[in-house]
């Protein structure tokens, strides 16, 4: 092994010492030893969602030749299975990743399983939903007792699938409210895990699950005043963004979720706010006072403006104005284009400026931090407004033309300057 | 933190949960099918698709509005307890809307308002629980087809086996022309060239 080789011919050099080879040689040995325990928790774990979404589907051929007790012990079956490789887990393997993982998530499978096959001898319709947050219910504690972020990502990813079932593919479509009260239970663990591995791949992808789940489900809420959610999803992405541009400072920038989803989501609602006819829509809307008070988007607007708004207060106060993330302010700014909008069309003309400047904010950000990446998503926020203003009929050829030239220059020039700059610094 | 005998008692608990919540479903349909009463629900079987529990018929069933006095007395969504009957023919009826259960000696079944029905033939659909009959994957399509043919030619019967009890329904079978569907549909494919 060559790093045993110099390390041998660097104490031989007396440049380090025979404690400090040995110290050194210990720390790679673990770290490799490190590496492989991972990769076979990756595999424990692929395989027990494998065979529990394998049992689930072969219980769900319906096997009609098996009577009724048959049936029955094959609905117990797997949920045994997992529960005593739980025990043996908590007895003998606890401190073992891939065990604890692994019976988790092999058991959370198992327990809606054995809910189906009941459902299927006693021709149950049970709808879709019901039988959705009964599983999660069943599975939630696992995610605490056994420690499994796996089996977490999947409880997020069940009570998601429960709203959007209830709430966007169902008949009578009702707020799935009981969505929000299971996304607290378990907000706990994903707090330890932030404070115990800040930077682990498991918090990472809850980092991504959790808002993303939000934003999915936040729309569920609609029901009368949708209109009023443009408001909601904003601040939503304004809290977004600024969580992870003050809380998760320490974090990279491509593993900061909260920053990227905050900023793209900001964009995009204002960019489908860039067209005329949804503020005719807004303009319309009649929002008697009373009748808000009991429209759950009316809250969700007005707690998640006042969550944002505080933030963005606390993150003035600590850093100077001018050093704002270019996005930060947006959602404050957007509010009050809002409530010019329920009266005037001018809103519509604020908004097309508000995307150029957050566009251009973040390509001199980008500039001045001189990193392509961010240069060229401030630029591309630019022309996504000048492609959606191309198909826009009311504004003239002529003028279309020139915005996109003048993009398109914009586009060359920014770039051609940082690699020139970049060049410079190399020589 | 929690020390580990804890959580090993916990685990035990929620084992038993887990188990309990199965079991509890097929204590209480073993009831209702023991003791319940039988009601034929005349119906037409479609075949869709549940990604987790997989094939079925769903059963449309016909003539099933509960006729109400005042339609505005009732909204989508709504708990109903429908009292049951059944017409010349045998097959069951929906005879009154409750908004709380009925007498101890009338059959009924606890369950929503699906929809209210505004024409001529006012009254309330409901959500009947138990539209679906669970089939193995390849037959549900087949059972579908088969009825459909039979259906086209002759204006063959089906009709729903369903028992109830206190306000709890639990489907027994699915019958075309008195034939089991499942040998009905094993009838079907062997009668096939």
């Amino acid at each position: 092994m060559s790093l045993r080789k110099d390390l041998q011919e660097l104490r031989e050099a007396e440049v380090i010492s025979a404690e400090t080879e040995e110290r050194i040689q210990q720390y790679y040995q673990q770290k490799s030893e490190e590496s492989g325990s991972r990769l076979f928790v990756v595999f424990g774990i692929l395989g027990a969602i494998l065979i529990g979404l394998g049992i689930i589907l072969i219980i769900a051929h319906n096997w009609d030749d098996l009577s009724r007790p048959v049936k029955t012990i094959f609905a117990f079956l797997p949920l045994l299975i997992g529960q005593l490789a739980g025990i043996f887990t908590l007895l003998k393997r606890y401190d073992y990743t891939v065990w604890r993982e692994g019976s988790a998530v092999f058991l959370f499978f198992a327990v809606g399983g054995s809910i189906s096959l009941v459902s299927q001898i006693y021709n149950i319709p049970g709808n879709l939903s019901s039988f959705l947050v009964t599983w999660m219910l069943l599975a939630l504690p696992l995610v605490y007792l056994l420690r499994s972020s796996v089996t977490s990502l999947l409880y997020i990813i069940g009570s998601t699938y429960y709203a959007v079932q209830m709430s966007y593919w169902s008949h009578i479509t009702p707020p799935a409210y009981l969505y929000w009260l299971l996304l607290l239970l378990i907000i706990p663990y994903y707090y330890r895990l932030y404070r115990v591995h800040p930077d682990s791949n498991y918090t990472y992808f809850h980092h991504l699950f959790l808002p993303l789940s939000v934003v999915i489900c936040l729309g569920s809420l609609a029901n009368g005043y949708g209109i009023l959610l443009f408001v909601a999803y904003m601040s939503l992405f304004g809290l977004y963004y600024l969580v992870g541009n003050y809380w998760f400072t320490g974090q990279k920038n491509d593993r900061n979720a909260y920053t990227v989803i905050g900023s793209l989501g900001t964009v995009i609602i204002l960019l489908i706010l860039s067209y005329d006819s949804i503020w005719e829509e807004i303009r319309q809307e009649s929002l008697p006072f009373i009748e808000l008070l009991s429209a759950p988007e009316f809250w969700a607007a007005v707690v998640l403006s006042v969550v944002a708004g505080g933030l963005l207060l606390r993150s003035t106060r600590k850093h100077a104005i001018s050093k704002l993330q270019p996005v930060a302010p947006v959602f404050a700014v957007f509010i009050l284009i809002y409530i010019i909008g329920l009266y005037s069309a001018v809103a519509v003309i604020l908004v097309n400026v508000l995307i150029l400047l957050v566009g251009l904010a973040i390509t001199r950000k980008g500039a001045r931090q001189d990193h392509l990446g961010i240069l060229n998503y401030g630029l591309l926020v630019i022309a996504a407004l000048v492609l959606c203003r191309f198909f826009d009929e009311r504004l003239s050829f002529i003028l279309r033309g020139t915005l996109f030239v003048l993009v398109g220059i914009g586009f060359f020039f920014a770039n051609y300057q940082i690699l020139k700059r970049r060049k410079a610094h190399a020589e | 933190m929690l020390n580990k005998k804890t959580i090993l008692i916990l685990f035990i608990l929620l084992a038993l949960v887990q188990l309990y919540v199965p079991a509890k479903m097929i204590l209480s349909r073993e009831e209702v099918i023991a003791s319940g009463s039988e009601y034929k629900f005349k119906t037409a079987p479609v075949d869709p698709y549940d990604p987790f529990r997989g094939r079925y018929i769903i059963l449309n069933f016909q003539e099933i509005n509960v006729p109400v006095a005042d339609l505005s007395d009732w909204k989508e969504g709504d708990d109903v307890y429908a009292v049951l009957g059944t017409d010349e023919e045998g097959f069951a009826i929906f005879t009154e809307a409750l908004k709380s259960p009925p007498d101890a000696d009338q059959d009924y079944l606890a369950t929503q308002v699906e929809y209210i029905v505004e024409n001529e033939e006012k009254g309330l659909l409901l959500i009947l629980p138990f539209n679906r009959y669970y089939m193995e994957e390849f037959k549900a399509p087949a059972a579908e087809q088969a009825y459909r043919e039979a259906g086209n030619s002759t204006g063959r019967k089906a009709y729903a086996l369903v028992m109830i009890k206190e306000g709890e329904a639990v489907l027994k079978d699915v019958l075309i022309d008195g034939v089991p569907i499942r040998e009905y549909v094993e009838n079907a494919i062997d009668d096939q060239p």
